[in-house]
C-alpha cells in the first residue's frame, strides 16, 4: 500500500463532500461543514506537494495556489452571479501569480489581460445586461450537485493521482525530457523569452497556431451571421395614401430594425410579411 | 540585498508622490485652462492659509484635498457594501500599479555605496522583459473598478455609466494594443528602456516613420483615459456623475484621482513610444553611459514632453464635443481597427523586406521609412473619407403606424 495515494484519495473524497455541501442548493444547511471539510481536504493536498525551492518561494506558491482554489470554489458556490465573477477574477489572478512563480512573465500577463482583462468583463457586461440583481430562481441554485461535485472529484484525483506517482518514481524519460537549470537560464529566464516564445510559437507550431486562428475567425464570422441573420432591410418608401395595412407594416418593420439583438421580433416581422 | 530593497522603495516613494503632487497639480492646471478658454478667471484665490498671500492659487489643490478627506463619507443604504468598497480600491491600486514599469528618466551614474554598483535606472522594476503588456494587463484591471462601483452603487445612473465603460474600454483595448504592436516591432522589445533606447540610438523618434500608429494610439489612449470627447462613462450632462454618481468623499477623491492618474499613464505611454522618452537631438546624448547633468536634463527632458501631451489632452478636452454612443463604437471597430491593421502589414512589411531593399539601394533608411509611413497615413486616410463607415444616417425615421394614420387623418387648416 502507498502511503501518499491514500492520503490524496482521502482529500480527494473530503473536497467533493464538502464541494456537494457547498454547492448552492434550494435549501443549505451544511456550509460550515463543508468549509471544515474543504479546508481539512486541502490541507492534506497541500501536505503532499513537493517541495519546488527555498522555503519562500514555497510559501509564495502555497499562498496563491490557496488563493485560487478557494476562489474557484467560491466562484461556483456563490449564489450572486456578479460576485461569482469577481472570485472568478481573483481566481484568474492567482493563476498568474503562479505562472510568474514558475517563471512565466509572458503567460502571467497574457491570462489577465486576455481572461481578466476581456473575457471576463464581457462576462460582468452580459450579467449586468441580464439580471442585474441575480434575483432569479435559476441563476441563484446550482444544478445536478452531487454529479458535478462527483465530476470534479474524479478529475481532481486523476490529475493529483498522475503527478504524484511520476513525482514519486521518475522514469528515465521524465527526467531526460525535463528542462535542466541551464535551458531554463538560456530559455525562460534569458535575455528574450518572449522572443524565444515567438519564434516557437511562429517557427515550430505554426500549423497550430494558424488553425487556431483560423477557427477563431470562423467563429467570429459565425456569430456576425447569427446577429445580422433576418434583420430586415430598412423600409424606405412612405406607404400609398389610403392603405392602412401597408403602413403599419412598414412601421413595425422601422421599428424593429433599430434594434440590433432582437432577432424574435425582426423574425416575426419577417413571418408576418411573408 | 538591503540596499536594493531600500533603492527600491525611495523609488517607491519618490513614484507615488510625484504621481500624487501632479495629479493635484493637473488638476489645479486644468481648472485655470478651462477658465482660459472660457475666458473666466478661474480658482485664483487660495494661497497660504491664514495669510493673504494669494499664490495665483496655488494652495487651491491642498484646499481640494483636505475637503474631500473631511467630507461626510456617505454610504447609501442600498448599496452594495463590499463592492462598493472595492470599486474605487481596485481602480486606485490598477492606477498606481501601472507605474511600476514606466520609466521617468533613463539612469543616474554610480552612487558609490557599496553594494550598489552600476548605474540606477530609474523606474521602481527595471528590467521587467513584459513591461509593455505588464501596463496593459494593470489597465484592463482598472475596468474593474468602474463596473464594480457601478453596480454596487445600485442605482440607473451609475449603471448606465458601468455598461458604457465597460463596452467602451474592451473595444479600444484592440486599437489600442494594434497602435504599438508596430512599435514593438520596430524596437524588437516589450520593455520600455529598450524602445526609449533604440529611438535614442537611431535619433529617429517613432511618431516620424509610424504616424498612423501614433494616431490610433493616441485616440484609444484617450478613450481609455475616458477624457472627452470620450467620457462618455460619466457624461454629466446625462448621467448625472456616471459611476461614481453615488460616492462622495474620499472615494470619490480615489475615482477622481485614478481618472488623472490614467491620463498621466497614457501621456508616458504616447511619449515614451512615439517621442523617444527622454532623447531630444543634440541635448541628451543616447548611450548608456551618463554623467549627472546628462541624468537630470534626460528627466527633465521626459517630463516636459509629459507634461506638454497632458496639456495637450486639455486642449482636446475643449475642442471637441462628446461622441455619441453609436459614433464611439464605429470609431473602435470600423476606423481605428482596420487603421491600427493596415500600420502593422505595413511595418511588418517594411522590417522583412524595405530595410534589405533600402540597403541594396543605398539611400537613408529613416527617411524612407518616413516617406512610406506617411504615404500610408494619407492614402488610408483617403480610403476611410472615400468609405465613410462611421456615417450613420439617423435622421427620425417613420414613426409607429398610429402617427402615419393621425398625420394623414388630420384636415389640413
Amino acid at each position: 500500500m502507498n502511503h501518499p495515494q491514500w492520503i490524496l484519495v482521502a482529500a480527494t473524497l473530503l473536497g467533493a463532500v464538502a464541494m456537494w455541501l457547498l454547492l448552492p442548493r434550494v435549501r443549505d444547511r451544511g456550509w460550515p461543514l463543508g468549509i471544515v471539510l474543504g479546508a481539512i481536504g486541502l490541507g492534506l493536498l497541500a501536505s503532499q506537494m513537493p517541495r519546488i525551492g527555498h522555503w519562500t518561494t514555497d510559501s509564495v506558491f502555497l499562498v496563491l495556489a490557496a488563493v485560487t482554489v478557494v476562489a474557484a470554489v467560491a466562484t461556483v458556490t456563490f449564489r450572486n452571479p456578479v460576485y461569482s465573477a469577481i472570485w472568478f477574477g481573483l481566481s484568474l489572478l492567482g493563476t498568474a501569480g503562479l505562472f510568474l512563480v514558475q517563471g512565466a512573465a509572458f503567460l502571467a500577463v497574457a491570462t489577465v489581460i486576455v481572461y481578466a482583462g476581456a473575457i471576463l468583463v464581457t462576462f460582468l457586461f452580459l450579467l449586468m445586461l441580464a439580471d442585474p440583481q441575480g434575483r432569479a430562481y435559476y441563476d441563484r441554485i446550482g444544478w445536478e450537485t452531487s454529479l458535478s461535485a462527483f465530476a470534479g472529484a474524479v478529475i481532481v484525483g486523476i490529475l493529483s493521482m498522475t503527478t504524484i506517482s511520476v513525482l514519486t518514481n521518475p522514469s528515465d524519460q521524465l527526467a531526460a525530457a525535463a528542462a535542466t537549470d541551464q535551458q531554463r537560464a538560456e530559455g525562460v529566464l534569458g535575455e528574450y523569452p518572449i522572443a524565444g516564445l515567438g519564434s516557437a510559437l511562429f517557427g515550430t507550431h505554426l500549423i497550430a497556431v494558424e488553425v487556431a486562428g483560423a477557427l477563431l475567425l470562423a467563429a467570429l464570422v459565425g456569430a456576425a451571421a447569427i446577429v445580422a441573420h433576418g434583420r430586415v432591410k430598412p423600409p424606405p418608401e412612405i406607404p400609398e395614401k389610403g392603405d392602412p395595412a401597408a403602413a403599419r407594416q412598414t412601421g413595425q418593420e422601422a421599428a424593429g430594425d433599430g434594434e440590433p439583438a432582437s432577432p424574435t421580433r425582426t423574425h416575426a416581422a419577417a413571418e408576418h410579411r411573408r | 540585498m538591503a540596499e536594493t530593497i531600500i533603492i527600491a522603495l525611495v523609488k517607491i516613494a519618490l513614484v507615488i508622490g510625484g504621481l500624487m503632487t501632479a495629479a493635484a497639480y493637473f488638476v489645479l492646471l486644468e481648472r485655470r485652462m478651462a477658465a482660459w478658454i472660457q475666458d473666466r478667471r478661474g480658482p485664483n484665490r487660495v494661497g497660504i492659509p491664514l495669510t493673504r498671500i494669494r499664490l495665483f492659487g496655488l494652495g487651491q489643490p491642498i484646499a481640494d484635498g483636505v475637503k474631500f478627506i473631511f467630507k461626510e463619507e456617505f454610504t447609501p443604504a442600498h448599496v452594495d457594501k463590499l463592492l462598493y468598497f472595492l470599486g474605487p480600491v481596485v481602480i486606485f491600486v490598477a492606477a498606481i500599479a501601472a507605474f511600476a514599469v514606466i520609466p521617468f528618466g533613463s539612469t543616474l551614474p554610480d552612487l558609490g555605496i557599496e553594494g550598489l554598483r552600476g548605474p540606477i535606472h530609474l523606474l521602481v522594476a527595471p528590467g521587467v522583459d513584459v513591461g509593455l503588456l505588464y501596463v496593459f494587463a494593470v489597465n484592463s484591471l482598472a475596468v474593474y473598478g468602474l463596473i464594480l462601483g457601478s453596480w454596487a452603487s445600485n442605482d440607473k445612473y451609475s449603471f448606465f455609466g458601468g455598461i458604457r465603460s465597460g463596452a467602451q474600454l474592451i473595444s479600444y483595448e484592440i486599437p489600442l494594443g494594434l497602435g504599438i504592436l508596430g512599435v514593438v516591432f520596430v524596437a524588437g522589445s516589450l520593455q520600455l528602456e529598450t524602445i526609449i533606447g533604440q529611438q535614442a540610438r537611431t535619433g529617429v523618434w517613432n511618431v516620424f516613420v509610424q504616424p498612423l500608429g501614433f494616431v490610433v494610439f493616441l485616440v484609444a489612449a484617450f478613450a481609455e483615459a475616458a477624457r472627452l470627447p470620450f467620457d462618455l462613462p460619466e457624461a454629466e450632462q446625462e448621467l448625472v456623475g456616471g459611476y461614481h454618481t453615488e460616492y462622495s468623499g474620499i472615494k470619490l477623491m480615489m475615482y477622481l484621482v485614478a481618472e488623472f492618474l490614467h491620463m498621466i499613464t497614457a501621456s508616458f505611454l504616447i511619449v515614451i513610444l512615439f517621442f523617444g522618452g527622454w532623447h531630444l537631438w543634440g541635448l541628451t546624448g543616447a548611450g548608456d553611459e551618463v554623467t549627472w547633468p546628462i541624468a537630470v536634463l534626460r528627466v527633465a527632458v521626459l517630463l516636459a514632453k509629459v507634461t506638454l501631451v497632458v496639456l495637450f489632452f486639455m486642449l482636446a478636452r475643449w475642442s471637441w464635443p462628446r461622441f455619441r454612443f453609436d459614433q464611439l463604437m464605429d470609431m473602435a471597430w470600423k476606423v481605428m481597427v482596420p487603421m491600427g491593421l493596415v500600420n502593422l502589414f505595413v511595418v511588418a512589411v517594411w522590417i522583412e523586406y524595405g530595410t534589405r531593399l533600402v540597403e541594396a539601394l543605398g539611400l537613408h533608411g529613416g527617411i524612407v521609412m518616413a516617406a512610406v509611413g506617411w504615404a500610408v497615413l494619407v492614402a488610408t486616410w483617403l480610403a476611410l473619407t472615400w468609405a465613410a463607415p462611421a456615417v450613420a444616417d439617423n435622421r427620425p425615421r417613420l414613426g409607429p403606424p398610429y402617427a402615419q394614420e393621425e398625420f394623414e387623418e388630420r384636415p389640413t387648416p
